[in-house]
């Protein structure tokens, strides 16, 4: 298990090496650059272009730019005044070093602007899932039991429906239900806040404000999840119960609510599991449109906004981070699923 | 959609319920904003308070809360003195002008009642740190007009004097108006640079408001700067600005009570916002920008237009014909809400406003035109090719690409499809295409269209803001402004008459500039480089309780935010 | 929802479809998809989209060129979905979205399903080096976050000018779809082979000299088309709401050119004064994703691998 576990692990590094060279190439090929502005009506001097440009490290041909950007240029002379003459040691240490760039929006270290919002999003994502997962579990367990039931397919007609409203649309939707329409009876304001994560005036943390801020955009964020893995349950308890084994317990005499959960839902439960641990990755990259819709300060306007404004050192720096997430969560379901189903071992493989 | 709310509708209830309960023993949703708290909502966060080194227009819009500048713009262009005492003329002595050598000098003298937050006097020490960090070969950063500065000399605590390499017509907003300000040389680390100093972020304040909180993504929160040096303002306690991405629901804030001002409100949103009965749709009393056509005289993809001329636009009968065939009364009425001003010159404004007639809209005439210009439709499909024109080979087709930006969203692309379909109209097809801004003005190297001439036709906004069309007019018609990167001709339209003009221009003799710059518009009026159409809507919008918003010409709304009130 | 990237891995793995030969399989799976009512119901509907965005050009409305007098009409009579910004007819415009949307589902679909069979064909034959190799290439583009290289791709693509990539090409956004969604066909494929390999009858026939191609094509591709209809058939769906999620962001395929996302996300400005411009669109997606969803599903009840199992008696 250990060798598997390390033989992985490296698999990994190579395959983010590999990565990070084919995203580097990707995000520098976009057109439009970090330099314009918006048709601004002004004279620029190409001179301070050129000093951007060398702030930025753009001056240098890309293969450059790209060993600049993994290893650093601390070790070696620049030229940062453009006289042509490198002079002194350059500051930055590389992604190797932990050193990812700093936005050329902000200025501000890309690492310092995703750590800004990764919590908001993991705060988010995490409560978006655990609904999902918590509403998810008994309806894909009930529609499994009365397959072809009126439940079953009123059921799998509502996920069905969730996957089919764009995110977007519904977040919208929700909005103008709760917020626009909708009043509180007692206060007369909106019924629910139209976005952001806590109410002005708020200071320090106030459960009930935290709570009505989080209704909105989880409904929104979890309805696809919850078709999806109400959906994936359903059909893997339906394997499981017309599984062998069970048909041997049930003729054995074993009651069939007994078998159902303590058997059958155990062997269920473990690819969906699996499942959750390959969705992970999702809680670092966050839900895009919830996050605009809601005003939600997380990962996935941060990436929006950056793509928009050709930021790439921060573009770059949760492209990498979301990649390693998605490897490292593939190697946890795969772990996961060796652990929790004896049949299942790689130490041969 | 009905089949939709009505499977969902369990759980909207249960939700409507859940959510009412939580309601009324929790924080509750809405009217946070109350007493002497005023919010403002934008969609993205500002990247800094130095607009000088992202320019996304937020950053305008904190910097003008926090810090001052020697002077500003006010609604209807004029400039007025912020820290400085008073305006320098040559009338008062405080501009010299060398006339030897065409240079220029200007003394400022500080107002000596300005102190920052932390106690400390602002002085003339500060403004020339300033000025050095600007003009760091290593870590500096740029500002219009910087590059006609010699430099900055100190002489006494509140006195100063620039120097300039010209005759700089625009330099009373030097470090002033919307891009720069005068930064605190005790505070703010000279050694990080311009561009990346941490005082950039968390500013010591000179203006009406200090900086309390920054949440990224989520909200700032500004309080009244006690050390404000004048009395009694600002009036209002509390400024919250909030970061809310989409632009519904920032509308269905502000009709809800929960905003008290949106900028830069577009005219989806403008036209839901005007039967609303507490939202006030501010217009600038000065509109800037002007949407306008750009003409590629070169070759699609190419930039000289001496050596590979457009096949169709070269030929100025053809740029007039476009010109004479697009209803721009009907587009401001119909895709405008009636708000945009039809245009046809740089020169449609005060000061410098020229007599230039009105063309009119006449497709027949567009037609004949063509039909003299040697572009007939012989084959019958409706579009024309070239039978005896000068600037293409025979049987050319009259069919090009027709450009505009993502960006500004559905009355552009109403008006670009309006205009291509008054276009096929007279027999010119028109291929669309929307491309982002950001790709639409890149740097030629970072693949901008625009730079390295890769188009035929454009449709987009600019214009000059303020009162100094110079810096405007060099960068759009200039020769030297037509190399790729140098400016914005990307039309590479060159002209020597222009040129000359243009050199002349800079002078502080408004009388003769006024002249020079109508003479422009008569040459412009013959040659049409571009074809401007209408002034696009410039409006704020903001609650009826918030009293004193004047959206200024350079589009910052919080230019006067000291002499803003509550109404109670 | 983009998650089926991630989830058919575990999935596919879990259950590959094991049928011995091809004949009566046809027959025995529309026997059982005929009795699947809802699934029979979504075919329908499907095909009747399809044959109305296919009838579009029959529409007396012509889809581009504007009525001034006749902006933001309510439905009625003469327009049965009311009109749009420039007067035009709603539902001729929905037509003609149609048939940009439900194009770029099908291109989607042929693009993902040409690169993921044969690679996945390739590594579950031949295993060893190629294997390793075409695997290692699958879990690299399983690796990227899809829908965060999905907007670098069709910002990077959508106006590059190359000759098939032509500024807001239908082409541009299929292909970047069609390139981040292939790997889900490469391991169904795979995991099928991996599991006929050595079964009697692909040796028999190897044994009878039967040529790699031929046995790939004949024995072994037929029995994994069950999960590749499957999964060809949810792929169309989750193209249409990538697009119409890329218009929401602004880098969808860009008007005057109509698809049922962009139509919808301009509509979201007017929603309160104009509803019919968004309910109308959001209607098409919602009835195109619901009916192949249920068309999926009746496929994947009546390729049930288990039922099938049982009657190879493994």
């Amino acid at each position: 298990m250990t060798t598997y576990v390390v033989r992985r692990l490296i698999q990994t590094i190579g395959l983010l090496f590999l990565l990070s060279v084919i995203l580097f190439t990707l995000v520098n090929l976009a057109p439009g650059g970090p330099l314009a502005g918006q048709g601004q009506s002004r004279h620029v001097d190409p001179e301070k272009v050129e000093l951007l440009k060398r702030q930025f490290g753009l001056d240098k041909p890309l293969p450059t730019q790209y060993i600049i950007w993994l290893v650093g240029n601390d070790w070696m002379k620049v030229d940062i005044d453009g006289d042509g003459v490198a002079e002194s040691f350059g500051t930055r240490k590389g992604v190797l070093r932990g050193d990812f760039g700093f936005s050329f929006r902000t200025r501000k270290p890309a690492l310092e602007e995703i750590g800004e919002r990764l919590p908001n999003t993991i705060y988010l994502m995490t409560i978006t899932m655990l609904a999902a997962i918590l509403i998810a579990i008994p309806i894909g367990i009930l529609s499994a039991m009365r397959q072809y039931s009126a439940f079953d397919i009123t059921v799998t007609t509502f996920s069905f429906a969730g996957q089919a409203i764009p995110e977007f649309w519904l977040g919208l939707l929700l909005i103008l239900i709760f917020y626009a329409w909708l009043k509180n009876p007692f206060t007369g304001d909106s019924l629910l806040p139209a976005g952001g994560m806590t109410s002005i005036g708020v200071t320090g943390f106030d459960l009930g404000d935290r709570i009505v801020h989080l209704i909105l955009p989880v409904a929104t964020g979890s309805l696809g999840w919850i078709a999806w893995y109400s959906r994936f349950l359903r059909s893997s308890m339906l394997d499981v119960i017309h599984q062998d084994y069970l048909r041997t317990a049930r003729a054995k005499g074993l009651p069939n609510r007994l078998v159902i959960y303590k058997h059958a839902l155990r062997n269920a439960l473990i690819p969906l599991i699996t499942l959750l641990a390959l969705d992970l990755p999702y809680i670092f990259s966050g839900a895009i449109f919830v996050e605009i819709l809601f005003s939600w300060p997380g990962m996935g306007r941060l990436y929006y906004q950056a793509a928009l404004q050709r930021d790439y050192p921060v573009l770059l720096a949760i492209l990498i981070i979301g990649a390693a997430f998605i490897i490292l969560s593939n190697l946890l379901a795969d772990l996961l699923y060796a652990f929790l189903d004896p049949r299942v071992r790689y130490d041969k493989s | 959609m009905s089949r939709i709310l009505k499977r969902a509708m369990p759980v909207f209830s249960l939700m409507a319920a859940l959510s009412m309960i939580l309601a009324a023993c929790g924080g509750g949703g809405g009217a946070a904003s109350g007493g002497d708290t005023i919010v403002i909502v934008i969609p993205e966060d500002p990247p800094s308070f130095n607009p000088a080194i992202a320019d996304a227009g937020y950053d305008y819009l904190v910097m003008e809360l926090v810090m001052l500048g020697l002077a500003d713009m006010d609604a209807q262009g004029n400039v007025f003195p912020e820290l400085a005492a008073e305006l320098p003329t040559v009338e008062n002595g405080g501009v010299v002008i060398d006339e030897e050598n065409w240079t220029m000098s200007a003394t400022w003298k500080l107002r000596q009642d300005v102190k920052w937050s932390d106690g400390t006097p602002l002085t003339a020490d500060d403004v020339i740190f300033t000025y050095e960090a600007i003009v760091d070969p290593e870590t500096g950063g740029w500002v219009p007009g910087i590059d006609y500065v010699d430099s900055v000399e100190k002489v006494d605590d509140y006195t100063f004097t620039v120097n300039f390499n010209t005759v700089y017509p625009g330099y009373l907003l030097l470090f002033g108006g919307e891009q720069a300000v005068v930064w605190p040389a005790h505070y703010c680390d000279a050694s990080q640079g311009f561009a990346n100093w941490d005082c950039g972020r968390q500013p010591l304040s000179s203006g009406p408001y200090v900086l309390q909180e920054w949440v990224n993504g989520d909200h700032m929160t500004f309080v009244r700067n006690e050390n404000y040096f004048a009395p009694g303002k600002p009036a209002i306690e509390t400024i919250v600005v909030r970061i809310v991405p989409d632009e519904s629901v920032r509308k269905t804030m502000l009709i809800n009570g929960d905003a008290d001002l949106d900028m830069w409100t577009t005219e989806a949103v403008i036209a839901d916002l005007l039967g609303q009965p507490n939202v006030v749709v501010e217009p600038s009393p000065t509109n800037r920008w002007v949407m306008r056509i750009f003409f590629n005289l070169a070759a699609k993809g190419t930039t000289d237009p001496q050596a590979t001329p457009h096949p169709i636009l070269s030929d100025v009968r053809v740029r007039r014909a476009i010109r004479m065939a697009i209803d721009v009364d009907t587009i401001s009425k119909e895709f405008f809400l009636g708000m945009a001003q039809p245009v046809w010159t740089e020169f449609f404004r005060e000061p410098y406003k020229c007599d230039i007639p009105r063309p009119k809209f006449d497709p027949e005439g567009a037609k004949a035109l063509l039909e003299s210009a040697g572009w007939t439709d012989t084959d019958g499909d409706g579009i024309r090719e070239c039978h005896g024109c000068e600037t293409a080979e025979e049987g050319y087709v009259m069919e090009m690409e027709f450009l505009t930006y993502s960006d500004y969203g559905e009355p552009l692309n109403l008006t670009q499809q309006f205009i291509a379909e008054e276009l096929l109209a007279i027999g010119i097809k028109l291929n669309l295409g929307a491309v982002e801004g950001t790709v639409l003005w890149a740097y030629s190297a970072d693949g901008g269209i625009e730079q390295s001439g890769n188009f035929d036709m454009d449709i987009w906004d600019d214009g000059y803001s303020g009162i100094d069309p110079n810096d405007y007019l060099w960068s759009y018609y200039y020769s030297e402004a037509a190399i790729p990167d140098y400016g914005y001709n990307y039309g590479r339209w060159i002209n020597a008459d222009f040129d000359a003009l243009m050199d002349e221009a800079y002078t502080l003799d408004e009388e003769y500039r006024k002249e020079l710059f109508c003479q422009m518009a008569e040459i412009l009026e013959e040659e049409l480089p571009e074809v401007p159409l209408f002034t696009t809507v410039n409006a704020d919008a903001h609650s009826v309780r918030l009293q004193g918003v004047q959206s200024s010409t350079n589009d910052i709304v919080t230019w006067n935010v000291a002499d803003w009130t509550i109404a109670q | 929802m983009t998650s089926n990237i991630a989830g058919f891995s575990v999935d596919e793995i879990k259950r590959p479809a094991v049928t011995a030969g091809t004949s009566g399989l046809g027959a025995a799976v529309w026997k059982r998809f005929r009795k699947h009512p809802v699934a029979i119901g979504g075919s329908v509907m499907l095909a009747l989209l399809a044959l109305l965005v296919l009838l579009a050009p029959l529409s007396p409305f012509d889809p581009e060129l504007s009525t001034m007098e006749e902006r933001y009409q309510p439905p009625s009579l003469h327009h049965i979905m009311g009109t749009d910004a420039l007067g035009r007819d709603l539902f001729t415009r929905i037509l003609y979205g149609g048939r940009i949307s439900l194009t770029v589902g099908a291109l989607v679909v042929v693009i993902s399903v040409s690169i993921g069979v044969p690679v996945g064909a390739l590594a579950g034959y031949y295993g060893g080096r190629v294997e390793s190799l075409l695997m290692r290439i699958t879990d690299t583009f399983l690796s990227l976050p899809p829908f965060l290289v999905l907007i670098l791709l069709s910002a990077i693509l959508r106006e590059v000018e190359l000759p098939i990539f032509e500024r807001n090409n239908v082409l541009t956004i299929a292909f970047v779809i069609g390139i981040l969604s292939w790997m889900t066909f490469a391991r169904i494929v795979r995991a099928t082979i991996l599991t006929l390999r050595e079964l009697d009858f692909v040796t028999a026939t190897r044994a009878l000299g039967g040529s790699d191609l031929r046995i790939i094509v004949t024995h072994i591709l037929p029995n994994s088309i069950g999960p590749i209809i499957v999964e060809a058939t949810l792929e169309l769906g989750y193209a249409i709401i990538e697009e119409s999620g890329l218009s929401f962001l602004g880098f969808g395929i860009q008007p005057p050119t109509p698809s049922w996302g962009n139509l919808l996300s301009n509509a979201q400005d007017h929603l309160t004064k104009y509803p019919w411009l968004a309910i109308f669109p959001g209607l098409m997606i919602f009835l195109t994703i619901i009916s192949v969803n249920y068309i999926g599903d009746g496929l994947r009840d009546a390729f049930d691998p288990y039922k099938v199992l049982e009657k190879v008696g493994e």
